[in-house]
């Protein structure tokens, strides 16, 4: 095998490998960002989240304001 | 005489070029896709060779006038207000305020404006307050509310003709201060950039953006210098004359590339803007790739949302040559570079899955690596930088730039579509 032929192999694959890392980066990037973000969701976007006046933290289950009217 | 020698340069090279394209689409290569695909790689590849040898004839250029003008240094008493915006650094407040008091220039206010953080910032940085002889430190605190909202605060309450802006996490070379004031000799210039540096070269992510700073951002903010059209004031280290900045009204809050706004905003107005490659600014550079891409997301909307708001401009040519020149500039480095590139890639695997391997991505890859390193080369002699760095260059364009497009490309979609985002601030690793 010729050396431009080696090279042209290399880079090909090294392109192809580089695009499809580069979109699963950016994709791994994204996910990561969506995480930290409900991570850090402040206590009144919570109230918001679950449309209730109280924020109830119990082991296993999440209690709120409107399951206690029920 | 010049100008019609380079004009008669630019008409040959391009007809040389025009016919070799129209001599390869009509002789060998069959198919519109492909004819297409090839008129526009070869443009693409064109253009950037000349957008390199420009920028480093320009650079030359520079270089050799700022030589010319170093011999009678000019006498500064000048106030220099130095803001630095603090929001959660409590990692690197320390070392970037101790980097400023060891300035060599005598007449320094340094701001800090704590910008609401959560940590123990405000705290680190108050110890440091204190006034002595014509330097003080001064700790101010605001709710949060932004970067540029915290550069207003800091510019509404200091005293200073000029005002200096540093990132939290720079640590600046002892004469910056200096050398940047010396740069305001001419009324007209409203702002001079400074070059930043990587410090933290510890691993193969840090030293290719080292190079990156060196070659991609530094030398070309040196070739924009000799125009004094300098397109983006960066973070780390940047110097304004305060009434410039009062005339346009200071920072704006609706773009994500705050620094670029601004520069634009004075350029529009007709000011300079310089360069002065010797004053140096260590910043810290993101370690890991997802920190990375984070960070080229950010710089890439913003620029988008700055050339978006100013965009009456780009078609301006007769009555704002510079800002249109400068706006297209930009668009060219934000979005048509990165997606030719894109095409391109995907043009050659395209041609070896069709007509077998081809020899065409080695000479491609080869004639920009050589081009990459030839200006690495000359920018490492210049700023007197680690050789070493040069054979960064080969990795550098085998995927480092094919990485980032990526994310430009999708920052670019995600821009256009108008997708929600946050400020996306880097976590300090405190290497300063």
């Amino acid at each position: 095998m010729n050396i431009i032929a080696f090279l042209s192999f290399t880079i090909l694959i090294i392109t192809i490998l580089t695009l499809v890392f580069g979109v699963i980066a950016y994709f791994l990037y994204k996910a990561r960002e969506n995480k930290k973000a409900v991570n850090q969701s402040s206590y009144e976007d919570m109230l918001k989240e679950l449309d209730s006046d109280y924020i109830f933290l119990t082991d296993s289950v999440q209690l709120t304001s409107k399951d206690d009217e029920n | 005489m010049k100008k019609i020698a380079i004009i008669i340069s630019l008409a040959s090279l391009f007809f040389i070029a025009g016919y070799s394209f129209y001599d390869l689409v009509h002789t060998s290569i069959q198919g519109k896709f492909v004819q297409f695909s090839i008129i526009l790689v070869i443009t693409f590849t064109l253009i950037i060779i000349i957008r390199y040898i420009t920028l480093i004839f320009f650079s030359i250029l520079k270089n050799i006038q700022k030589t010319k003008d170093d011999v009678e240094p000019r006498i500064c008493t000048e106030t220099v207000s130095i803001l630095v915006p603090a929001y959660n650094e409590d990692m690197v407040i320390e070392a970037s305020i101790r980097s400023l008091l060891t300035q060599t220039y005598p007449y320094i206010e340094v701001l800090v404006i704590d910008d609401g953080s959560k940590d123990r910032t405000y705290e680190y940085a108050k110890r440091f307050e204190h006034v002595d002889g014509f330097k003080s430190v001064k700790v101010l605190t605001k709710p949060n509310g932004g970067k540029s909202r915290a550069l207003n605060f800091g510019i509404e309450h200091c005293s200073g003709e000029l005002i200096m802006v540093v990132d939290a996490d720079s640590k600046l070379e002892p004469n910056a201060v200096e050398l940047l004031v010396q740069s305001f000799n001419k009324p007209d210039i409203a702002a001079v950039a400074g070059s930043v540096s990587v410090i933290n070269r510890n691993n193969t992510w840090a030293n290719l953006q080292a190079l990156e700073y060196i070659e991609g951002l530094n030398m070309v903010r040196n070739a924009q210098a000799y125009l004094q059209l300098v397109n983006i004031i960066p973070g780390p280290i940047g110097m304004f004359r305060k009434s410039a900045l009062d005339k346009v009204g200071g920072y704006d809050h609706d773009t994500y590339a705050e620094d670029c706004d601004l520069t634009l905003k004075l350029i529009a107005e007709g000011y300079k803007i310089d360069f002065e490659p010797d004053a140096i600014a260590y910043t810290e550079a993101p370690e890991d790739l997802l920190d990375l891409i984070k960070q080229r997301y950010r710089w890439t909307r913003g620029i988008l949302q700055a050339i978006r708001k100013h965009k009456e401009y780009l078609f301006n040519l007769r009555k704002r040559p510079s800002t249109s020149f400068v706006l297209w500039y930009m668009l060219f480095e934000a979005i048509f570079w990165p997606f030719m590139d894109f095409w391109s890639s995907v043009f050659f695997i395209y041609i070896s899955a069709t007509t077998g391997l081809s020899s065409l991505i080695v000479y491609w890859w080869a004639m920009f690596t050589v081009l990459d390193m030839a200006g690495a080369l000359y920018c490492l002699l210049v700023t007197k930088e680690q050789l070493k760095l040069v054979f960064y260059a080969i990795l550098y364009r085998l995927y480092f730039i094919g990485i980032i497009n990526v994310s430009k490309i999708f920052a670019t979609i995600e821009e256009w579509f108008n997708i929600e985002m946050s400020w996306g601030k880097l976590e300090r690793k405190g290497r300063l």
